[in-house]
C-alpha cells in the first residue's frame, strides 16, 4: 500500500473491492487532487457492476505486477493529455486529428509514448465509469445473444481484457485476434498468458484485405477500435462477411463526444454510432450508451461530454 | 470591466455550463465548493467564459485557476 492514505482507505472499497481500491489508492497516491473524480466515477455504480469492476481490477493487477506505481504515474499523464484534447475539441467542435498518417506520426511511431498512453488506458478501465459500464455491458447482455460452442475473433484487442472476459464466461471453442501491428500482438499474447489463457490466435491481419476463405466467427468483438479510423463503415462493410449469417452476433464499442491524441471519427450522437451497424448490413439486436463518471445521458450529450457507446448486432 | 459585472457573467455561464439554477458564486468559491465543478466541467466553463468574452486562456492561466476570485482577476487583466 502506497505512503499516501486517502480518505478511500476507510470505505468499503477496502474491503469488499480490494483491487479496485489498491488501483484507486496508487493513484492517489501520485495525484490526490484526483480523488472526487474517482469517487464520484465508483459512486454510480450497483454491486453487480462492482463486481465487474473488481474482476477487470485482479486482471489489471497481474497484468501490472511490481509496477503499479510507474503505471498510476501513467495514468496521470494519459488524463493530461487528454485534458488538451478536451480544451481543443470544446474550443474547435471537432477532434484535432483526422487522418490516421498524423495519429501515426503523433502517437503510434513514438514508442515511449504509447507505451504511457496504453498504461494509462488500462488502469481507466477499472477507474472510469463508462469504460467499467463497457465491460459490464459486454458480460451481461453477450451471453443471452450467442449460441454455446462458438468461435471468437477480436480486432485491435489491445490490453487483451476483453478477450479475457470472453473466454472466461462465454463458454467458446476458440478465440482469434487480429492488429496491425505486430507488436501490438505481441502484447496481447503475452498479457492472455498472463492471465491464464491458452492457446488463442494472433494474426497481424487488416480487415480490408481478409483471404476469401477465412471462415466467420460467431462473435466479433471491436472495443475502441473504429474510432481510430478514417473510415470506419468501410471497415464494417468488409467486417460483415466475417460475422456468421443468422446465428453470429458482433459488438462494438466506440465512444461519442471523446477526443482522444489518436481519435479521427467523431460521433455527435448515439445515432451517429448506431449508424456504423444500420448503414453496413447490420441489425442491432441490444445497444447501452454509458457517460463519463455515470451523468445522465441527455446531459452528457447537451454538454458534449464523453459516452461510450455498446451495441450488439447481427448481420441482415 | 467592473468584478460585479463579471460576477454577473460568471453565475450566469456556471449556472449554464454546469445545469445548476440556483448558484451564488462568492471570490472564495472553488471546486470543492460546487458538485458538478469537476476536472471535466472546468474545460467547458473555460471554454464558455472563453466564447463570451472574445478571448483564449494560456494553459498556464488554465492551471492557475483555483477560484472564482482567480477568475475574476483573470478576466479583468485580459478584458483590460
Amino acid at each position: 500500500m502506497p505512503a499516501h492514505s486517502s480518505d478511500l482507505s476507510s470505505d468499503v472499497l477496502a474491503g469488499e473491492w480490494p483491487s479496485t481500491h489498491r488501483i484507486a489508492e496508487a493513484v492517489l497516491a501520485i495525484w490526490p487532487e484526483h480523488e472526487r473524480y474517482i469517487r464520484k466515477s465508483l459512486a454510480g455504480r450497483d454491486a453487480a457492476m462492482m463486481r465487474t469492476t473488481e474482476t477487470l481490477a485482479e486482471a489489471v493487477l497481474l497484468l501490472v505486477s511490481d509496477r503499479l506505481d510507474a503505471i498510476a504515474a501513467h495514468y496521470r499523464w494519459t488524463c493530461d493529455r487528454l485534458r488538451e484534447e478536451e480544451l481543443f475539441f470544446h474550443r474547435e467542435g471537432r477532434y484535432r486529428l483526422s487522418t490516421f498518417a498524423e495519429a501515426d506520426a503523433e502517437v503510434y511511431s513514438d514508442a515511449a509514448y504509447m507505451e504511457k498512453y496504453m498504461d494509462g488506458l488500462l488502469l481507466s478501465q477499472v477507474l472510469w465509469f463508462n469504460h467499467a459500464a463497457s465491460c459490464h455491458f459486454f458480460l451481461t447482455e453477450l451471453p443471452a445473444l450467442l449460441q454455446p460452442g462458438g468461435s471468437l475473433l477480436e480486432i485491435g484487442p489491445g490490453h487483451g481484457l476483453m478477450m479475457s472476459l470472453a473466454l472466461r464466461d462465454f463458454g467458446l471453442s476458440s478465440a482469434n485476434a487480429w492488429d496491425l501491428s505486430e507488436v501490438s500482438l505481441d502484447q496481447t499474447r503475452a498479457a492472455l498468458e498472463r492471465l491464464g489463457h491458452h492457446g488463442c490466435h494472433f494474426a497481424v491481419q487488416n480487415v480490408m484485405d481478409v483471404p476469401a476463405d477465412t471462415p466467420p466467427a460467431d462473435l466479433v468483438v471491436l472495443s475502441e477500435v473504429l474510432e481510430h479510423l478514417e473510415d470506419p463503415k468501410s471497415v464494417m462493410r468488409k467486417l460483415h462477411a466475417q460475422v456468421r449469417p443468422e446465428t453470429g452476433r458482433i459488438f462494438i464499442n466506440v465512444p461519442i463526444n471523446s477526443p482522444s491524441p489518436d481519435h479521427l471519427y467523431l460521433m455527435r450522437t448515439p445515432d451517429d454510432a448506431r449508424a456504423l451497424l444500420n448503414d453496413t448490413g447490420f441489425e442491432i439486436l441490444k445497444d447501452g450508451f454509458f457517460a463519463t463518471q455515470g451523468t445522465a445521458l441527455e446531459r452528457a450529450l447537451r454538454n458534449k461530454i464523453s459516452v461510450s457507446a455498446c451495441m450488439i448486432a447481427r448481420p441482415v | 470591466m467592473t468584478r460585479e459585472a463579471i460576477f454577473n457573467d460568471l453565475n450566469e455561464i456556471f449556472a449554464d455550463v454546469l445545469d445548476l439554477g440556483d448558484l451564488s458564486l462568492t471570490e472564495a468559491t472553488i471546486a470543492d465548493d460546487v458538485e458538478e465543478w469537476d476536472s471535466l466541467s472546468h474545460i467547458r466553463l473555460v471554454v464558455s467564459i472563453e466564447q463570451h468574452y472574445g478571448f483564449k486562456f494560456t494553459t498556464a492561466e488554465i492551471e492557475a485557476l483555483k477560484s472564482v476570485g482567480d477568475l475574476v482577476d483573470c478576466i479583468q487583466k485580459k478584458t483590460g
